[in-house]
């Protein structure tokens, strides 16, 4: 594996190769070359399948983190591919012409975050969210707490408890019931 | 008799019909469970069901045709069991089979099923129709060994009447179509678990295949005319089976005995197989079952 | 999630208007029939109060109590696991705690059964479908919330699209505590369900038809994309 990260470097400009485990590596790519490396793994080396697509949200940087997470399923060994996009105008390619699947992942993806991918078929389609009118949920500015106060709400009579604490109060130091 | 006092009498013997297949059935889910283990529901189960269905108040309508289906049903099922005699020689359970005949009753055998068609295709479901199908494919594919069977018994007697039928059988347990003609009784008790629609034949009513097939739509009070037509399709059947193949009988216990070993004959094979798939069964019945229903038929006419 | 705050008083401070007994309720209806009472919510514990509704005028006495005696005793679920709780319906079904020895089978259809089982979570997209099966079953039927989740939101209480009240929406009938109940706890609040319908006290149906407005009201806050399920009676 350590041949195809190298090859990354040289072809795409990538940084930052790390391995997690032995099976698995992660590397950092621009994100105008991340897809046409995607794209390279996939056709030219034995990281043929996508096996999941997922955003973390850099929100001090101001940036959404994109990772394609490629498995070689004969040597059962994965990438993980990151790339940084803007924050304010998300948008990144799309890879639903190489992988169908990625199409589910991709409108999860603009539902739940609000990355727009342009050419991919179902982006604005809801997936389980009906009727959402807020900002995009996983989002680190979404306040959950204020908007289940506001929609949802609580039976009265309801406490709340750390659980850490209350379960020192409730069961002991052991943590669980005694003689 | 008076015409107006065996009218009365028919009204009681079919609802103590009715009451027995129910009985039938409770006692059937009760062995099932038995047989899986579990303690299951108590024998009077289906009673309450369908007392309980009447108890419902209707949902949605259908139209006139979505009515008439279980009217069919039921129907189908009343004029199969009245032309069919129960206990021979007992003037009150001989119903009014003077009047007819195995024809006849062949006929009512599927006319319950295709007004139930009828009716079901008005649901407005898309299950239903599917379950149709099934249900007809695999009727029409039974109909064949039994038809064959029937060819085989009314040669031997001459005479299409179930009372001929079932005099001669009389005489000892050997004179019984069951033994006289096994060929015949193989083929016609292998239709006769295509006619319950009993395991392995169930996929036409398979909660698991379609929310239970061409009665999806039917609910409350249609479904409690479902039940009790059922219920006395059942015992029309085992009835009949028992007049053409186990001797008729003499006493009104005896007839209990026969019908029960007779129903219970499809719950003895139900349990224990798994379901079939439609063509399979059409296979099925066009193989084996025909077989043997043509050698039934070449065995009358040559052994004569 | 880990760095959620348990004691967030903003938790507090959104809560619609609270009654006099604590807790959003359906308006006092006008009586049609005198001394039909208001369907009062009674406290907080695991099962929602119904007063007894008066014999309908006609109708011995006699033969209503035989009708729910009948009832009672053959319950048709329908099989539709809507949440995480439904996996204790199977062991509930099979051999071990068997559940076809009281009469309670399943059903695939709601036009053929009586009870609905909300077992567990509803998010707001299940909670329309859920509406609609309910409406199309019909009456008299009855509601089971089974979980947590159903009475206060359980596990998911600060989730954005799950409900934390179920009888906002729906009349239920009985509640069974517990993340999930075990089918011994099932098969207790089953048994809970039987005597209240031997009563005659288990009417939320009754109760959604004269509140519609109310219920309709709430659910009509939830689906505000104005995608109301119709009401299939």
């Amino acid at each position: 594996m350590k041949t195809i990260l190298a090859e990354l470097e040289t072809r795409f400009g990538a940084t930052g190769a790390r391995f997690q485990r032995d099976d698995l590596a992660s590397i950092d790519l621009p994100a105008d070359r991340a897809v046409p490396a995607v794209t390279w793994l996939k056709e030219h080396t034995p990281f043929v399948q996508l096996n999941h697509m997922s955003v973390v949200d850099w929100i001090e940087d101001g940036q959404f983190q994109v990772t394609w997470l490629v498995t070689d399923p004969r040597g059962c060994r994965s990438i993980m591919v990151n790339t940084r996009i803007d924050r304010e105008r998300a948008t990144c390619d799309s890879v639903a012409d190489l992988w169908p699947q990625a199409v589910t992942y991709e409108q999860e993806i603009n539902e739940m975050f609000g990355i727009d991918f342009p050419g991919s078929p179902r982006m604005g389609v809801p997936f389980i969210l009906e009727g959402w009118k807020d900002m995009p949920p996983m989002r680190r500015d979404f306040d959950t707490v204020k908007y289940v106060a506001e929609h949802h709400p609580h039976r009265p009579g309801r406490k709340h408890h750390d659980p850490r604490t209350y379960v020192g109060e409730r069961f002991g130091e052991k943590g669980y019931l005694h003689d | 008799m008076d015409i107006l006092v065996r009218a009365a009498v028919a009204v009681v013997v079919v609802l103590g019909a009715i009451l027995y297949g129910l009985l039938v059935q409770g006692v059937i889910r009760k062995v099932m469970a038995r047989i899986q283990g579990r303690i299951g529901p108590p024998v009077w189960q289906p009673v309450y069901d369908l007392f309980k269905l009447l108890f419902l108040r209707t949902a949605i309508w259908h139209g006139v045709m979505f009515w008439l289906g279980p009217v069919f049903r039921a129907a189908g099922g009343i004029g199969l069991f009245l032309l069919i005699p129960v206990v021979v020689g007992n003037p009150w359970l001989e119903n009014f089979s003077f009047t007819g005949d195995l024809l006849m009753a062949m006929y009512f055998l599927f006319f319950g099923s295709l007004g139930m068609a009828l009716g079901a295709a008005e649901a407005g479901h898309p299950h239903s129709p599917i379950g149709i199908s099934r249900g007809l494919v695999q009727m029409t594919a039974f109909e064949l060994p039994f038809s064959l069977a029937v060819v085989a018994l009314v040669a031997r007697t001459g005479s299409f009447s179930i009372i001929e039928i079932v005099r001669a059988q009389q005489g000892s347990v050997w004179d019984w179509n069951l033994f006289a003609n096994p060929f015949a009784s193989a083929a016609a008790f292998l239709a006769f678990l295509g006619m319950n629609m009993y395991s392995p034949f169930n996929i036409v009513g398979a909660p698991q295949e379609i929310p239970v097939g061409p009665p999806t739509e039917y609910h409350s009070s249609f479904l409690s005319m479902m039940a009790a037509g059922r219920s006395i399709f059942a015992v029309a059947k085992m009835v009949l089976y028992m007049d053409l193949f186990l001797g008729g009988a003499t006493s009104l216990l005896e007839a209990i005995v026969k019908t029960f070993l007779v129903y219970f004959w499809s719950v003895f094979v139900g349990a224990v197989f798994p379901r079939f798939r439609t063509e399979q069964s059409v296979r099925f019945f066009l193989g084996w079952p025909t077989v043997f229903g043509a050698a039934g038929v070449a065995l009358v006419l040559f052994a004569r | 999630m880990s760095d959620r705050d348990w004691n967030d008083p903003r938790l507090e401070e959104a809560l619609p208007p609270v009654a006099d007994d604590g807790g959003p309720r359906p308006p006092r209806l006008p009586a049609r029939i005198e001394d039909i009472p208001a369907h009062a919510p009674i406290d907080d514990t695991c099962f929602l109060g119904a007063r007894k509704m008066p014999t309908p005028i006609g109708l011995p006495e006699a033969v209503q109590r035989i009708k729910n005696w009948i009832r009672a005793r053959s319950l048709w679920v329908m099989a539709y696991g809507t949440g995480c709780g439904s996996i204790e319906l199977r062991p509930l079904a099979t051999a071990r705690y068997d559940m076809e020895r009281f009469g309670i089978v399943m059903r695939p259809t709601p036009r053929q059964s009586n009870v609905l089982i909300v077992s567990g979570y509803l998010a707001v997209k299940s909670l329309k479908r859920v509406v609609r099966s309910y409406e199309q079953m019909p009456s008299p039927k009855w509601l089971v919330g089974l979980g947590s989740c159903t009475i206060n939101g359980g596990m998911y209480w600060d989730s954005y699209n799950t409900i934390n009240r179920l009888d906002l929406y729906l009349p239920v009938d009985i509640y069974i505590a517990g993340c999930m109940p075990r089918p011994e706890a099932l098969l207790a609040g089953f048994d809970r369900l039987m005597k209240l319908i031997d009563r005659g006290e288990a009417n939320g149906w009754h109760h959604y038809l004269e509140n519609l407005d109310w219920y309709k009201a709430n659910q009509r806050k939830l689906f505000d994309d104005g995608d109301m399920p119709d009401y299939n009676w």
